[in-house]
């Protein structure tokens, strides 16, 4: 009776996603330090005693003993050795270039030239900005973590404000002041370059690929500084001010280069701290929309920066700054790294990471950025400009407001970052964005529309760029939101975009996306179905979706929000279908980078002007740049390199099938192979017994009196409740005809029901079967004897259900069955490897009972 | 580490006839010495009896005993750095069982007709619960704690011992026959768990006992060697060869109690290398038994090319390819002159630096070693009760030279300790070398006594665990070897691991995890850890414990240091192997072990 059958569930993959609550996340709370500015003296601020904690066993030392022990390290003067020898010199002159190069890059930090800074960024933040706002906890943990280990200080980076604003939060909080590695261009600067490196700064040359000795003296110059914990290092993981507002993807050069001493063991551990810095408006954020249309970036250069003080007249709003939880690189590191990948070289030669280094690397870099990202304050101005975008030309104000709200709960579900002060009500919300933004936007007769000025009068030409100007500036706020909803955001998508709602197809459709978009927006490398799983977790959790056991497809309350994030990512999509197409028709030839972007911007351009489409986004450089990455990666492009920088050779034929997918990916990625069902995994459960059998009839008595209820009730004239409540048990109860075939297949659904998914049952030895059908059951004369002359018996069975997981139901061509059961021998024969012959029973569904 | 001195507990029954002659000489051996041995060694502890840290009436520490130069002394400041090291109360005591509760002991199982064929070889043996509990473990942490606290799940059937060459070979032959399993059990001192029996051995389970094999064979002054047996003690291979005028000089801080055999099986170390060199330097010619037979070498030579020395099969092979029964080891004229001394330095850094110089110019006297300022401290502690008010004066006075005058922080400095030997006159000019050195690394010279107390502390130290166990605090040594470039970085990342590991495991006192450079090589050094914590408030202590060796293994292998340099591998330290020595390494041992021997009747399954 206890006939331990097994019962089989199929499925792919398990859920990776907790049930977690997101928006009940614990922040921090945010404390105003400008407040504090604004009612006692900057002079004595900037002259306070100034004792920043340090790390632990520490001695300090000058600038200048830093360079002269950086010079003779073992690791630069390796390098300098290595080189003398390659290029024949005497190592005297090479070691002096070292020099020069430890001159432009090193820091001169001063407590003058901070105390300096202190008076004047004072000044200038109270004018500038009405309040900055840091999360004090965060300067806490911050703060034991200097004396701990050493620490690397990340913040992601849209603005120059960006260092000046840190290293005046550390000064302000008594901690010490981070060296920071900055682009050299600030060197152009006279004034400023000075004295950025006085406060702490020190420089390297945007690109040095090729130096051997700028390469050694600078890694050995950080890590020196890393390794005896002078002062946290600052750097951004982005490389360079974001100008879309959305997180770049992270460059790895400098993260290695932090993380080496830990590698090899040269320090116990190194915190890795994120800091999100989140601009209410953006200082440059007119600077970077000319840019990202190709209009020449003015250099840095101090009169440039004299000029912007007319921005100092104007109103920056609130600055937010979240100092992320220290993250131990050790705790990262454990388990993921072979313990010992630079035990066998010593470790001052210069030595590429191991693969497993590379991708570790990699993996921390954007897990940092997706903390970063996740403390990323959004203000109520950016979902202002998310609804706006999709309402061009022109929105209700009222519409608006409510749109605004209702964005508001769904960003917050998704785990979105909201400073929206409490009580505010949400029309002072948006009515104070707008007075912030008035460049961008503005209320017109009830309306709120772009500031285009101008639109109306001017060439065709000049209209188009005065809208893609307003376009880009406002898509830099919305663009904020984007990494926090870009997982649901895609799968909403590609509910648009999949040929058909099931699961897999739309997997596939988003993975697709997934890759096309892995330069655009921040995924954690190798888990798209963990991206995946995360999207449909949280549109299940506003009712967007239902999934079903195969199926995804929006639900009627939830078409809304499908659709609205859908109209977020199609500015992408649709930029990305006219980069491709560009690249697929017009480029033959090799061309390089300096040729593509103009090249596509034309084309964008014109057909804007024509009115062929009204993607103005597309003529954004960044996003022309990482079609053309994505297409680098996914192999469509070839890039090469040449002694004057990269080219790239357009593959036809693999980018018009890229096309293809985005247009019609109803052909797109076969599910599997024609040879190979898909697999699963088969989990094993033993069968609860069978309830008594008398129970049983009385159960059926039960069943049948409910019948007669229900069919009273039917006859009452509620039929159309009571048979939506009818579930098909009862139906068949109903259609109950009392046949010998009829009990078996009753039977067989009973059984089954316990566990409707099974795919296998298996009882060695004991009772037999789970007839579907009592026709064509064998006899034991039809069981042939074992070779070895045993008698076979009954092991296992195989169930109808496994039809549904082998994808092979298209109609009078593919296999079916009732149950097919196996039969083996009850000796069993022959112990060795070998296959050995066994006795499978076919049996089909009877033509009475079958549905 | 020790080797305990179970040698002369021989075998408790002798009811049989004694007729062969070297039965014979052992029956006089042991007439002399059995009982009094037997009442010499603890059993749930280490080293003599008579010898242990107590509390005395007044609350004040004290070595009892007068083995040590330390006995009978009371030590006034150490009971405040137990106290404030480990938060340890007086208090606070745990006691451990009286005695062995022989009830509890697994029963002998071993068969008749083996026990008929054993008997007509005439060696001795023993199926006593005492004996045979004895012989079940070294002295891991773990171990000792089952001792005092519970039992072991499997310990030797029987205890054998053999007194000579012939014998082993007869166990051996024996065990083969009735496929049996054999350990063989030497001084009694493993700290890698080797002695410990596989709990899964069905077999009936020798210990081989090699205690009794103790004589010198002969001694050849003109090529200054000396053949033995193995299961010599190393104090007693000194005394002995003493009486001729000669030395091995292999000094492990275990020698009161190792013996020569198991130097061999674990490829030893002794503090003295720099002058004669490690184990496998010093053996010039190994015997050993195995099942396939005895290995020996045609002839003793200090050096020969032929193939892969099998030596080297032999040294590190704990046990488990064969009984090492006699060795030819090199010996030395008994040195003229020692001297002792000390350093100290203003931080670690700088005495490692100092030690490094000393390698690269060739110079190490004897033995020197440098401990850190937790030990330095640690040793300060166990500083006796001065006689005289001069000498305290005077110590105050150094005290104030170092630290006052030379600026050093008492908090920070660290200490060299040295040994010299040799000619008076080489010595002196040679301990003028080295403190010259020393001085250019800002060491200061400290004197004599303070480096001899250095060295009679590595003795005492070993008695001090069980001292702590009275106490809840539970430690351990453990060692590694590291090139030079890493020795700072791994003592200091290693320390810190242990103290975050406590934390994190709930220790509610900081450790003491303290470290000390005990040897100096060309390319690198061995580096020697002392851990130990207070577990009052932990349910698990001894899980918690191996959780935190493991980790602090697992980062000493992080830092380019080895698995082991003079410990063994044993069972402990099995599962890093791999990693050590590459699947194909590990794959030339195990074939070795494969060929000879195929019924792993030595089945103590260590280092495989």
């Amino acid at each position: 009776m206890a006939a331990a059958a097994a019962r089989g569930r199929a499925r792919r993959g398990a859920p990776m996603y907790s049930q977690k609550e997101l928006t009940s996340k614990k922040r921090d709370e945010f404390e105003d330090i400008l407040e504090e500015r604004r009612l006692s003296s900057d002079l004595r601020y900037a002259m306070k005693c100034y004792t920043p904690v340090i790390y632990k066993g520490l001695s300090p030392c000058k600038p200048n003993a830093i360079k002269s022990a950086v010079l003779q390290s073992e690791q630069v003067q390796y390098v300098i050795k290595q080189l003398a020898k390659e290029m024949g010199e005497s190592p005297d002159i090479i070691q002096e270039e070292a020099t020069e190069i430890l001159d432009e890059m090193g820091h001169r930090m001063q407590l003058g030239a901070v105390r300096f800074f202190a008076f004047t960024l004072s000044k200038i933040f109270k004018q500038l900005f009405q309040r900055v706002c840091v999360n004090e906890e965060g300067m806490q943990r911050l703060q034991h973590a200097i004396q701990e280990h050493p620490v690397v200080l990340l913040p992601s980076h849209r603005s120059y404000v960006d260092f000046l604003m840190l290293s005046y939060l550390l000064y302000t909080y008594d901690l010490a002041l981070p060296v920071i590695a900055a682009g050299i261009d600030f060197l152009g600067m006279k004034i400023v370059g000075e004295l950025l490196r006085r406060a702490g700064a020190f420089f390297m040359r945007r690109s040095f690929g090729g130096n051997r000795l700028y390469w050694a003296v600078f890694a050995e110059y950080v890590k020196t500084m890393l390794r005896n914990g002078y002062a946290p290092i600052e750097f951004f993981l982005e490389g360079t001010r974001s100008r879309t507002a959305k997180t770049l993807t992270p460059k790895f050069g400098l993260l290695s280069i932090v993380m080496e001493p830990f590698f090899k063991r040269e320090v116990f551990d190194t915190y890795l701290v994120p800091i999100s810095i989140s601009y209410e408006r953006i200082l440059e954020e007119s600077l970077y929309a000319y840019e990202l249309l190709g209009v020449p970036k003015p250099k840095e250069s101090t009169s440039g920066l004299l000029k912007a003080r007319r921005i100092l007249s104007d109103n920056f709003g609130t600055i937010h700054i979240y100092v992320g939880q220290p993250v131990s690189l050790r705790t990262l590191a454990s388990g993921r790294i072979n313990r010992c990948p630079y035990n066998l070289v010593p470790r001052h030669l210069p030595q590429k990471p191991s693969e497993d280094i590379q991708e570790f690397v990699s993996d921390v870099a954007y897990k940092m950025e997706l903390l970063q990202i996740e403390n990323m304050v959004l203000s109520p101005w950016v979902l202002v400009a998310a609804v706006l975008l999709q309402n061009l030309p022109a929105m209700e104000f009222e519409l608006l407001i409510e749109k605004t709200l209702w964005l508001k709960g769904l960003t917050q579900t998704f785990g979105g970052f909201i400073e929206w002060p409490d009580n505010l009500c949400a029309k002072k919300a948006v009515l104070s964005g707008l007075a912030l933004h008035s460049n961008i936007a503005r209320l017109a007769d009830g309306h709120v529309v772009l500031s285009d000025k101008g639109v109306d009068d001017g060439a065709v030409g000049e209209v188009v760029f005065r809208h893609a100007l307003a376009v880009l500036t406002c898509a830099t706020y919305r663009n904020q939101l984007l990494n926090v909803c870009v997982r649901p955001g895609l799968v909403a998508v590609t509910l648009h975009m999949a040929p058909s709602f099931r699961k897999e197809e739309v997997y596939s459709c988003f993975s697709f996306l997934r890759d096309v978009f892995s330069d655009e927006f921040i995924f954690f490398p190798g888990i798209s179905l963990k991206d995946f799983e995360e999207g449909c977790f949280l549109l299940t959790k506003c009712d967007a979706i239902q999934m079903s056991q195969q199926e995804i497809y929006p639900t009627d309350r939830g078409s809304a929000t499908v659709s609205f994030l859908s109209a977020m990512f199609r500015p992408f999509v649709e930029g990305y279908q006219l980069i491709f197409r560009y690249l697929s028709k017009e480029m033959k030839e090799a061309f390089t980078e300096k040729q593509f972007i103009p090249g596509v911007r034309n084309f964008v351009f014109q057909l804007l002007e024509k009115g062929s489409t009204q993607c103005y986004e597309a003529l954004s450089s960044d996003m022309q740049k990482n079609a053309l990455s994505a297409l680098v990666q996914l192999g469509a492009v070839k890039k090469k390199k040449m002694p004057n920088g990269f080219t790239y050779h357009v593959n036809q034929e693999a980018v018009s099938k890229i096309l293809d997918m985005f247009d019609d990916s109803a052909d797109a990625i076969p599910e599997h192979n024609e040879f190979l069902f898909p697999e699963y995994e088969i989990l094993i459960e033993p069968e609860e017994p069978e309830p008594d059998s008398a129970d049983d009839e009385q159960e059926a008595e039960d069943t049948s009196k409910d019948v007669k209820e229900q069919e009273e009730l039917g006859a009452a004239g509620i039929a159309d409740k009571a048979f939506q409540s009818l579930d098909e048990e009862t139906l068949e109860a109903m259609a109950k005809h009392e046949t010998e075939e009829e009990k078996i297949f009753q039977m067989f659904k009973k059984q089954v029901a316990a566990e409707p998914e099974q795919i296998v049952r298996y009882c060695r030895g004991g009772e037999g079967p789970l007839w579907v059908s009592g026709e064509n059951r064998p006899e034991e004369k039809d069981i042939p004897n074992c070779v070895c002359g045993a008698k076979r018996i009954f092991e296992f069975q195989i169930m109808p259900q496994l039809l549904n997981h082998l994808q092979v139901d298209s109609l009078g061509e593919s296999i079916d069955w009732g149950t097919l059961v196996v039969y083996t021998c009850a000796d069993s024969c022959g112990g060795g490897n070998e296959y050995l012959e066994e006795f499978i029973w076919k049996q089909d569904y009877s033509m009475g009972s079958a549905l | 580490m020790p080797q305990i001195l179970c040698s002369l507990l021989g075998p408790s029954q002798q009811e049989r006839q004694e007729g062969l002659e070297c039965i014979q000489r052992r029956a006089v051996e042991l007439g002399k010495g059995l009982e009094h041995r037997q009442e010499l060694l603890k059993w749930n502890g280490w080293g003599y009896n008579d010898s242990k840290f107590i509390f005395n009436k007044k609350g004040q520490a004290e070595f009892t005993g007068k083995r040590y130069r330390l006995g009978g002394m009371v030590l006034p400041t150490f009971k405040e750095w137990i106290e404030k090291t480990f938060g340890a109360s007086l208090e606070h005591k745990t006691t451990s069982r009286a005695s062995l509760n022989v009830n509890d002991v697994p029963p002998s199982v071993v068969n008749e007709e083996f026990l008929q064929d054993l008997r007509a070889t005439k060696i001795s043996y023993s199926q006593d619960a005492e004996d045979r509990v004895f012989r079940a473990h070294g002295h891991c942490l773990h171990e000792i704690f089952v001792l005092r606290e519970g039992m072991f799940k499997r310990i030797p059937d029987i205890v054998v011992w053999p007194v000579c060459h012939e014998d082993v070979v007869k166990i051996v032959e024996l065990a083969c026959k009735h496929n049996l399993c054999i350990i063989p059990f030497g001084g009694g001192t493993s700290v890698s768990s080797a002695l410990e029996c596989p709990e899964e051995e069905k077999r009936t389970i020798i210990s081989l006992d090699t205690s009794q094999m103790n004589r010198i064979l002969w001694i050849d002054e003109k090529n200054l060697t000396a053949c033995v047996e193995a299961g010599i003690v190393g104090q007693d291979l000194e005394k002995q060869l003493a009486e001729s005028g000669f030395c091995t000089g292999h000094e492990p801080d275990s020698m009161e109690f190792s013996s020569l055999g198991g130097w061999v099986a674990t490829r030893a170390s002794g503090m003295k290398k720099n002058i004669y060199g490690n184990i496998e330097d010093l053996v010039i010619h190994i015997k050993m038994v195995t099942p396939r037979g005895i290995v020996e070498k045609n002839c003793q030579v200090p050096r020969m090319s032929t193939g892969p020395d099998i030596h080297h099969f032999i040294m590190g092979s704990e046990g488990t390819l064969g009984v090492v029964t006699e060795v030819t080891i090199k010996i030395r004229p008994v040195p003229e002159y020692q001297k002792y001394g000390s350093v100290v330095f203003p931080n670690f850094e700088r005495g490692v630096a100092c030690l490094r110089e000393v390698a690269k110019q060739r110079c190490a006297p004897a033995s020197i070693r440098l401990v850190d300022n937790a030990q330095f401290q640690f040793g300060h502690a166990l500083k006796p009760q001065v006689a005289s008010i001069f000498t305290s004066f005077l110590d105050g006075l150094k005290k104030f030279y170092i630290t006052k005058f030379k600026g050093f922080d008492p908090n920070i400095l660290c200490v060299a300790t040295l040994l010299f030997e040799g000619d008076r006159e080489k010595v002196l000019q040679h301990e003028k070398q080295v403190y010259d050195i020393a001085t250019k690394f800002g060491g200061l010279a400290a004197g004599e006594d303070n480096g001899q107390r250095g060295y009679m502390l590595t003795f005492v130290i070993a008695y001090l665990r069980d001292l702590g166990l009275d106490y809840y605090v539970i430690g351990e040594s453990f060692e590694t070897s590291v090139p030079w470039d890493r020795v700072l970085d791994l003592c200091r990342n290693v320390k810190e691991r242990i103290v975050r590991e406590c934390k994190e495991k709930g220790v509610q006192f900081a450790p003491l995890s303290t470290c000390r450079v005990t040897q100096t090589y060309d390319a690198g050094a061995c580096v020697y850890f002392y851990f130990a914590f207070n577990y009052r408030g932990i349910s698990d202590p001894i899980h918690v414990y191996e959780q935190i060796e493991r980790a602090a293994r697992e980062e000493i292998l992080a830092n380019g240091g080895s698995l082991s340099h003079h410990h063994g591998v044993g069972k402990l330290r099995k599962r890093w192997m791999k990693e050590s020595i590459s699947d194909v390494g590990l794959g030339m041992l195990r074939s070795v072990k494969e060929y000879v021997d195929p019924n792993n009747i030595f089945g103590n399954k260590n280092l495989l």
